[in-house]
């Protein structure tokens, strides 16, 4: 039984039992579909609509057919319109003498142009334009076969294809050649990528990427994407021939996964592998200098987590070797929060198995050790609120590390260790109402913390590499790892001050130190904490309304002589989005940094006007006083086209890295698939 | 100076302690945070509030050389948190805070993962300390 | 421009005689009138038309009544009934001698499974067509003809 169909209108004449004509702005409604026209026969013994137009009939909201005159089935799904134009999603326009409905599912357009491009009265000829013989468009499958297609590009043709097939503005996903680009690279010469999307059912897919250049490269990109019931794989693969290395085939594969094991495990792991350390760069398929490939699978609940950790390092650098780096790291930890039954407060509790093990058999100066841990952390901190406000806390801990040592000549093969501590923290948070509702919160904090931990003899892999920011003002032991913990008797002091303005902004200001009743020289100089007296540590958060936020943090002694210094700036604003970031680091021949390290790293992009846009990246060394890497983009998209230009340089060079100028330039016509909506960015006609 | 300790009698946050139920930690992160939140704001004996929070976290590579090695790491964290009163539900407090923590890469690939995962837990504890300041601040804005 | 086939119901005779029954009549000779009230029912044929209060108007040909109707005028829940159509609204005029009926407010015109509504539907007896006007409303079963 077909649903009803409504038809409105100012006049309606009733002929004889099949014959209804309708006059003055008539309307026929049925299920999604809309006929508006001035006037309407329905003839009841052939089901037809005879209508004059001008018409228009939406189909839901993704597609409006404009015509003079038409034919149809109430239902739209046979029948014919004269000098009928079809409008898909507001983007693409089929014009043509003919339209034909057929089957419900198909539109046949004789003698078609096809565009998504404004035209105005000025300019009537559309910055490009398909021209065919025939267009079928498929409701059903949301595709457009062409026959006899020519391309036109501001009224000139450009190319012809015999057969063309486009997915039309509302599919999401469907096989087909995907936008191409041209590369221009001063090392691989002048190519082309072209991506061939393959829709492997509605749970995977393939992409075919080849990358061919002037016989300066043949590469093959494969990327192929799989979603699970319980989780998601995605694998990267390349494989080139070029004549930087002559004869030889050049891979690379990044791959990454998750998948949700029982009771509440998951599993997520990373595979990142090439065949010789340049290659990545050469192809800008990735900056990084250490590759890491890892297996981690973690379960996080209330006041438990249990995470087991495999990462195997492939380091690129040419400063160091995979041999005497460690390439492999197990970790495997079991934490509990509880509060215990007679105590109160809170327990931390903590068992972990660690392990790093280096390929080579050099026993001299621990080029080749490896290293298995054992170590069980016990915390506890139970707070008070004391008299007028003050929050008061103490806090106990014992560290207690087993290490087993092997291929290393200048340490024993086994060490115990056992590290008490003991703390108390006195806060005094204190707020005011300022004026015009702005609220202030200045909170002074003192700590006392004692600790023994005699870790001299023990070797020091993991806990090389120090930081000193209000993450650790006031922890117990500010070494990142278990190789070393602090020790001897010291006071964290600090007092943070934040304004909150109704208007929405907020500045917040840290500062902090650290005073130590004697140097058990466990710092080196660079890291800010040596000395019974610590550089000074301040941080300024300044958090706008309007998407800007300026973070601050300076490590610097008594004479303002900068240990360490970083500034970050990240701006949304309506026409700019700015990320920047200026760090100074002072040489900590501790932490294998010879010199001061200095640089400018700033990534922006700047909306010029409504349909351009300006990109620019740079990374500039101020000690050696040159640029790391430029880069500058230009775009220009309206609601038919978007044209990408992007212009890089690499200057950075080394035994395997050579700098490299890389230009591409994408050019993909919008309004096809839905991936490409130009609607936001219409041009106007009125100027 | 117009300054009141917020703890002490007649304070803002005085109801804030201990009443304060935190939502389930999904992640490493969110275990970090909900612990250090859980150790400012005392474990919640009888909750009068909720708090939820979405934690988000981004890479950034620095210092790089000119041999193209990679020697520093930002780790920038950014957290959107919402107080929500468990009996009416109503919508107590709400905000985001950011910061960022940092890591060298000069040493060896196992200080460096090391350094990495102290400098994601360090941003928690920065984080956790700035919303427990805006809850302070928002608890004294609300008291007359 | 009439149409070939008849249309239905709508077509029909207006010569035949017309029986009216009601509750209540009440007759005014001076100007050759006379009200129905209380479930009217007339008669004509197959046509049958009810109404709460229908005037009648009699022909006055010579000065008196000749007892021939010349004009109805029903108002107050009309139903104009004839083989499958039927036809309902607030007022409904029927000009016998001129063959038209001139039904106005909320009318509701159903034929078989179509319906139309509107304002005002004059239907022309003789020929069989009826013409709805004021924004008409029309619902009709497509899926092709019976």
């Amino acid at each position: 039984q077909d649903a009803p169909a409504t038809l409105i209108a100012d006049r309606v004449a009733v002929e004889g039992e099949d014959r209804l004509i309708a006059e003055g702005s008539v309307e026929v409604l049925f299920r999604e579909a809309r006929i508006k026209a001035t006037r309407v026969s329905y003839d009841r013994m052939t089901d037809r609509l005879s209508i004059e137009g001008p018409i228009t009939v939406t189909n839901g909201p993704d597609t409006i057919l404009l015509a003079d005159s038409a034919e149809l089935a109430p239902d739209l799904s046979e029948g014919i319109m004269r000098s009928a134009r079809l409008v898909l999603r507001q983007q693409l326009q089929l014009a043509a003498a003919e339209l034909h409905r057929e089957q419900g599912r198909f539109s046949r357009l004789e003698s078609t142009v096809a565009s998504v491009c404004q035209v105005c009265p000025e300019n009537p000829v559309p910055l490009w334009q398909i021209r065919a013989k025939r267009v079928i468009h498929d409701e059903l499958e949301r595709q457009l076969y062409f026959d006899h297609a020519r391309l036109e590009v501001v009224g000139v043709p450009v190319f012809y294809l015999p057969r063309l097939r486009l997915p039309d503005p509302t599919l999401k996903r469907a096989s087909g050649f995907l936008v191409p680009e041209v590369r221009v690279n001063n090392r691989l010469g002048t190519g082309i990528k072209l991506p061939y999307f393959v829709a492997l059912g509605d749970r995977a897919d393939l992409t075919v990427t080849p990358y061919l250049s002037s016989n300066r490269t043949r590469t093959l990109e494969l990327r192929y994407r799989q979603a699970f019931r319980h989780g998601w794989i995605e694998l990267n693969a390349t494989g080139s021939r070029d004549d930087l290395r002559e004869g030889e085939l050049r891979s690379s594969l990044f791959a990454e996964g998750y998948f949700l094991l029982p009771r509440g495990f998951e599993l997520d792991f990373g595979i990142e592998s090439s065949s010789d350390p340049a290659y990545l760069l050469d192809y800008d398929y990735s900056d990084k200098d250490r590759l890491e490939s890892t297996l981690e699978i973690t379960r996080v609940r209330r006041g438990e987590i249990i995470t087991a950790d495999l990462v195997h390092f492939n380091t690129l650098r040419a400063s160091e070797s995979n041999a005497t780096q460690p390439t492999i790291v197990t970790d495997l930890s079991y934490r509990r929060r509880f509060v215990p039954p007679a105590l109160g407060g809170t327990a931390d509790l903590a068992f972990t198995l660690h392990g790093h093990r280096r390929s080579s058999g050099n026993a001299t100066d621990g080029l080749g050790r490896d290293v298995g841990r054992a170590s069980v952390d016990l915390d506890w901190r139970r707070g008070w609120t004391g008299p007028a406000g003050l929050k008061l806390a103490a806090q106990g801990a014992l560290a207690i590390d087993h290490y087993a040592i092997g291929d290393d000549d200048s340490a024993d093969s086994s060490y115990t260790r056992a590290a008490p501590f003991a703390a108390v923290e006195m806060r005094w948070p204190l707020a005011r109402a300022g004026r015009g509702g702005a609220s202030h919160v200045l909170e002074p904090v003192a700590q006392l913390v004692w600790s023994d931990a005699d870790d001299s003899t023990i070797p020091n892999d993991d806990s090389v590499l120090v930081a000193f920011d209000e993450g650790n003002l006031y922890s117990l032991s500010r070494f990142a790892g278990a190789d070393r913990r602090e020790t001897g008797l010291r006071a964290n002091l600090g007092v943070t001050w934040t304004r909150y303005d109704p208007a929405g902004w907020s500045l917040g200001l840290t500062a902090g130190r650290v005073l130590r009743q004697d140097d058990p020289g466990q710092f080196a100089s660079g890291s800010g904490l040596d000395g019974t007296r610590s550089d000074w540590l301040t941080a300024l958060h300044l958090d706008l309304s309007d998407g800007l936020s300026v973070i601050n943090r300076a490590v610097f002694d008594d004479g303002f002589d900068l240990t360490h210094g970083e500034l970050r700036l990240d701006w949304q604003g309506q026409r700019v989005e700015l990320a920047s970031s200026l760090i100074w680091m002072a040489a900590n021949a501790a932490e294998d940094r010879p010199e001061d390290a200095s640089e400018w790293v700033a990534d922006a992009a700047y909306q010029l006007r409504r349909n351009w846009t300006a990109t620019a990246d740079w990374r500039y060394d101020f000690v050696e006083e040159n640029t790391a890497r430029a880069g500058l983009g230009l775009e220009y998209r309206n609601e038919c086209v978007t044209v990408g230009l992007s212009l890089s340089r690499r200057f950075t060079s080394s035994t395997s890295v050579t700098p490299t100028t890389d230009f591409g330039l994408t050019v993909a016509l919008n309004g096809f698939g839905a991936g490409r909506d130009g609607r936001a960015y219409r041009r106007s006609c009125a100027r | 100076c117009g300054f009141r300790p917020v703890y002490g009698p007649g304070g803002a946050a005085e109801g804030l302690n201990g009443r304060i139920a935190l939502a389930d930690p999904k992640t490493r992160d969110g275990f970090a945070l909900a612990a250090r939140l859980e150790d400012r704001l005392g474990p919640a004996t009888a909750p009068l509030y909720r708090l939820d929070y979405i934690i988000e976290t981004d890479s950034d590579p620095l210092a790089v050389t000119q041999e193209q090695e990679t020697t520093r790491y930002d780790v920038i964290g950014r957290v959107r948190y919402r107080l929500t009163a468990l009996d009416t539900g109503a919508l107590a407090d709400s905000g985001t805070v950011r910061s960022f923590t940092g890591y060298s890469a000069t040493g060896s690939t196992l200080a460096t993962l090391t350094a990495r995962r102290d400098a994601y837990e360090r941003l928690m504890v920065i984080l956790a300390d700035q919303i427990v300041a805006r809850l302070v601040a928002g608890a004294a804005a609300r008291t007359p | 421009q009439g149409a070939e086939v008849a249309f239905g119901g709508l077509q029909h005779d207006s010569t035949l005689p017309v029986e009216v029954t009601a509750d209540q009549l009440r007759v005014d000779q001076a100007d050759g009138t006379a009200v129905f009230t209380g479930g009217v029912v007339i008669g004509q044929g197959t046509m049958r038309l009810s109404a709460d209060r229908v005037l009648v108007n009699y022909a006055a040909e010579t000065g008196d009544s000749t007892g021939r109707i010349e004009r109805l005028h029903a108002t107050g829940n009309v139903v104009l009934v004839n083989g499958a159509e039927a036809a309902e609204s607030q007022e409904a005029v029927y000009s016998i001698d001129a063959g038209t009926v001139v039904m106005t407010g909320s009318v509701l015109l159903t034929q078989g499974q179509n319906a139309l509504s509107g304002e005002r539907l004059v239907v022309d007896l003789a020929r069989g067509t009826g013409t709805m006007e004021g924004r008409v409303k029309t619902i009709f079963q497509s899926g092709g003809g019976e």
